[in-house]
């Protein structure tokens, strides 16, 4: 297939070379990398003295208060960015106090009153603009809480006791199987949050990738037939050459631009302050399922040719670009469902829609994506799913290729399905 | 062996017959002329031979064999509406269609680059076809269909468009594609062209055909009706011959025309005997005043 290679090779440099396609690309690259950094950038406009620099309170409290030394003892053990820092003050009136809340290093103070056996008495809390930031208050309300139990309890607890009995309990759910025992663990297995990041990513890309690339087919199969060259082509190889020529093409098209993409978001997740932004979403990379990145690419491809091959057939019916819009429809509503089936179901992957749609050709790629990913599937029904889609596939291209056989030479208004069927029957393809 | 024979071939649309019952057939290289008035079928039956669409009855043979895909590779074509890629650049599409059709990319790049220097307009190679001009364009249509080296070339009304300069050296084109053995079927509405280029015609008329044969054949069937004179004085009483039907006085002479042949004798003996003739003919019909004759001669649609 000499002409194929030809084919394909023409419709891959044509469409590279066109502003359509780089544009496409820069945006999304340039999209995706300002959404990477938006946590980052957030930081640096608010400004880094009150993003790291922790909490910063004071306590005025007589000489030698308790309370004090607990709260400090507290801050000492705190490990978020900054850490926190309690200063103490025998007076609100102490000069030293007065000028860091003014220069604004100081979050705000609070008064604590004499202690007795039955714990701390109300405490108030100062600052110079009359809030309490979250941090702060989420700091004070476990520092007070912890040194109150430790007042009351005295020296017959340890602080790591008083810690343990603060620590919230831990409620799980089980849920009981029809023979009345307990599933068993293995099974109710939650999939790492890395998974839903990743399927979530994929359907996006696959989906805009399949409309992307889908459309441009049929815009190139109507431009040829309205410029007229396709009957040169068509007397100079075979119709079934050409379209899966212009199919192959620019599936290497779409497999470039997601090539891109997928290393722009790499270079982005290199980047050193970008580092931190896994590990402060629980995402583990050593996590990644490369499973399901690989059924992900099988899954785009067959998906993507079973698209392709229909969007072929359609700008074969259609004789100017300006009705193409319209002959597209039904494909991209298809296209819709399938997208919106898995990612309104992508924090219950297991309803029978996904798995109904997981069987179908058309929605079957993105819905078994989606299960593969986050859902529970067995093995067999993966190969099913697969094995029917390549069934489909060969079914399409076989009725896309006569299709596309009489569509291009068909003119004048679109013809209706039977004048289709019936110079369908005319050709071999 | 005809490099092209159509026997008795069919199209029909729904209801309507296009092509109704067409035989003919083009020798090795031979220029083959198509004539008709527009509708007539003439697009539809090259559309057959190229198998684009496929005749409801009737054969075509290529060299004696039926239609095959080795005829990618010996098959050239021009359309009538031309097809190039708008925005491709001219190299880049016409080195394709020539791949497509079997060449090396680097024969291609020669045989191109050696169109567009006999065309003199070597700078084309790197503009897009939408810069050029139509009539440009065209000629880079007529590069595409011939880049090959077809044996069979396939034009359908490829003047048209294009102004004498360039329609001259076309048909010198042409006529040298001929002689190196390439079989043209060709149509066209100007009828000067076909009997400059043509030996064979038919000419169709509402999917039917009414005319066929060597052009010289064609000719002597039908009656010579004009006679010029040319004297070095005024004739008079022409006009009350018997058998001359009119007279039009012309810038040197008349241009008399006749329902009898025998009337051109009586116009000579008429002129001699009042002046001297400098000029005397009986012109043959030409094929423009045969295709009026049975095309037009009924209403057309
Ligand atoms: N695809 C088609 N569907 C229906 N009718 C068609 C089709 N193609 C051609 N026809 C009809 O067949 C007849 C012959 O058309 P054709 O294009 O062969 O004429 P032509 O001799 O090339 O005319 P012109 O000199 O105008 O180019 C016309 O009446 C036309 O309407
Ligand atoms: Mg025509």
């Amino acid at each position: 297939m000499n002409k194929m290679g030809t084919i394909i090779g023409f419709t891959f440099k044509n469409k590279v070379k066109t502003k359509s396609f780089m544009i496409t690309t820069l945006v999304l690259v340039l999209l995706l990398s300002i959404g990477m950094n938006i946590p980052y950038l957030i930081k640096v406009f608010q400004g880094d003295d009150e993003a790291s620099a922790g909490i910063h309170v004071a306590v005025v409290a007589a000489e030698g208060s308790r309370a004090s030394e607990l709260l400090k003892n507290y801050a000492s053990g705190v490990t978020t960015e900054g850490g926190a820092t309690v200063d103490q003050y025998t007076s609100a009136e102490d000069s030293a106090l007065k000028t860091s809340l003014d220069e604004g290093t100081l979050d705000g103070y609070i008064q604590l009153g004499a202690e007795s056996e039955t714990g701390l008495p109300p405490v108030t809390f100062y600052s110079p603009d009359g809030d309490m930031d979250a941090e702060v208050q989420t700091f004070l309300q476990l520092g007070l809480q912890q040194a109150n139990a430790q007042l009351i309890a005295g020296d017959k607890l340890t602080p790591e006791q008083i810690g343990a009995m603060n620590a919230p309990v831990q409620l799980d759910t089980k849920q009981i199987s029809t023979d009345g025992t307990a599933v068993t663990d293995e099974e109710k297995d939650e999939a790492p949050i890395i998974n839903y990041v990743i399927v979530y990513a994929l359907l996006m890309m696959f989906f805009m990738s399949i409309m992307m690339t889908g459309n441009m087919i049929a815009a190139e199969v109507t431009s040829e037939k309205s410029s007229r060259i396709m009957e040169i082509l068509i007397t100079s190889a075979s119709p079934l050459a050409q379209m899966f020529g212009k199919v192959i093409g620019i599936f290497l098209i779409g497999m470039l631009q997601i090539a891109i993409i997928a290393a722009a978001v790499a270079a982005n997740l290199m980047l050193p302050h970008n580092a931190s932004i896994l590990t402060d979403f629980d995402l583990d990379l050593g996590q990644l399922n490369v499973n399901l990145l690989i059924y992900g690419l099988v899954l785009y491809v067959l998906g993507y040719f079973l698209y392709a091959l229909i969007y072929a057939a359609i700008g074969s019916i259609v004789s100017r670009t300006e009705d193409l819009g319209q002959a597209v429809m039904p494909i991209t509503m298809l296209g819709l469902v399938t997208f919106y089936i898995p990612l309104f179901s992508i924090s219950n992957a297991d309803t029978l829609v996904v798995k109904v749609a997981s069987y179908i050709p058309f929605t079957s790629p993105l819905s078994m994506l989606l299960r593969i990913g986050v859902g529970d599937v067995a093995f067999w029904e993966i190969l099913v799913s697969l094995l029917i889609l390549l069934v489909s596939i060969f079914v399409f291209g076989w009725l896309a290729a006569k299709i596309y056989r009489t569509g291009v030479l068909m003119y004048g208004k679109r013809p209706t399905i039977k004048e289709i069927r019936k110079a369908m029957k005319a050709y071999k393809i | 062996m005809e490099a092209l024979k159509l026997d008795g071939v069919v199209k029909q649309f729904g209801e309507k017959t296009a092509v109704n019952r067409i035989s003919l057939s083009v020798e090795p290289g031979e220029i083959y002329g198509l004539l008709g008035a527009n509708g007539a079928g003439k697009t539809t039956t090259m559309r057959m031979v190229l198998g684009l669409i496929y005749p409801d009855d009737g054969k075509i043979l290529y060299s004696g064999k039926a239609f095959n895909s080795e005829l990618q590779q010996i098959m050239g074509y021009l359309p009538e509406e031309r097809g190039l890629y708008p925005k491709v650049k001219v190299s880049d599409q016409i080195i394709y269609l020539a791949r497509l059709r079997g060449m090396s990319s680097s024969d291609a790049d020669k045989s191109l680059r050696y169109w567009l220097d006999r065309f003199d307009v070597p700078d084309y190679y790197n503009k897009k076809v939408e810069e050029l001009s139509k009539g440009n364009q065209q000629k880079m249509g007529f590069i595409a269909a011939v880049v090959h080296k077809p044996r069979l070339l396939i034009l359908d009304e490829a003047f048209s468009g294009l102004d004498p300069v360039n329609v001259e050296l076309l048909k010198d084109t042409v006529r040298e594609l001929r002689d190196q053995g390439t079989s043209i079927l060709f149509s066209t509405h100007r009828m000067e062209h076909v009997e400059e280029l043509c030996r064979h015609i038919t000419i169709m008329d509402r999917s039917n055909t009414v005319v066929q044969g060597d052009i010289r054949e064609i000719k002597k069937g039908y009656p010579r009706e004009e006679v010029l004179l040319r004297t070095s004085s005024e004739v008079s009483g022409l006009e009350t011959l018997p058998g001359v039907t009119g007279v039009q006085r012309q810038e040197r002479g008349y241009l008399l025309t006749i329902s009898e042949i025998a009337a051109a004798q009586r116009i000579l003996q008429q002129a001699v005997g009042q002046s001297e003739v400098e000029h005397f003919e009986i012109k043959e019909p030409t094929l423009n005043q045969i295709f009026i004759k049975v095309v037009g001669g009924e209403s057309n649609e």
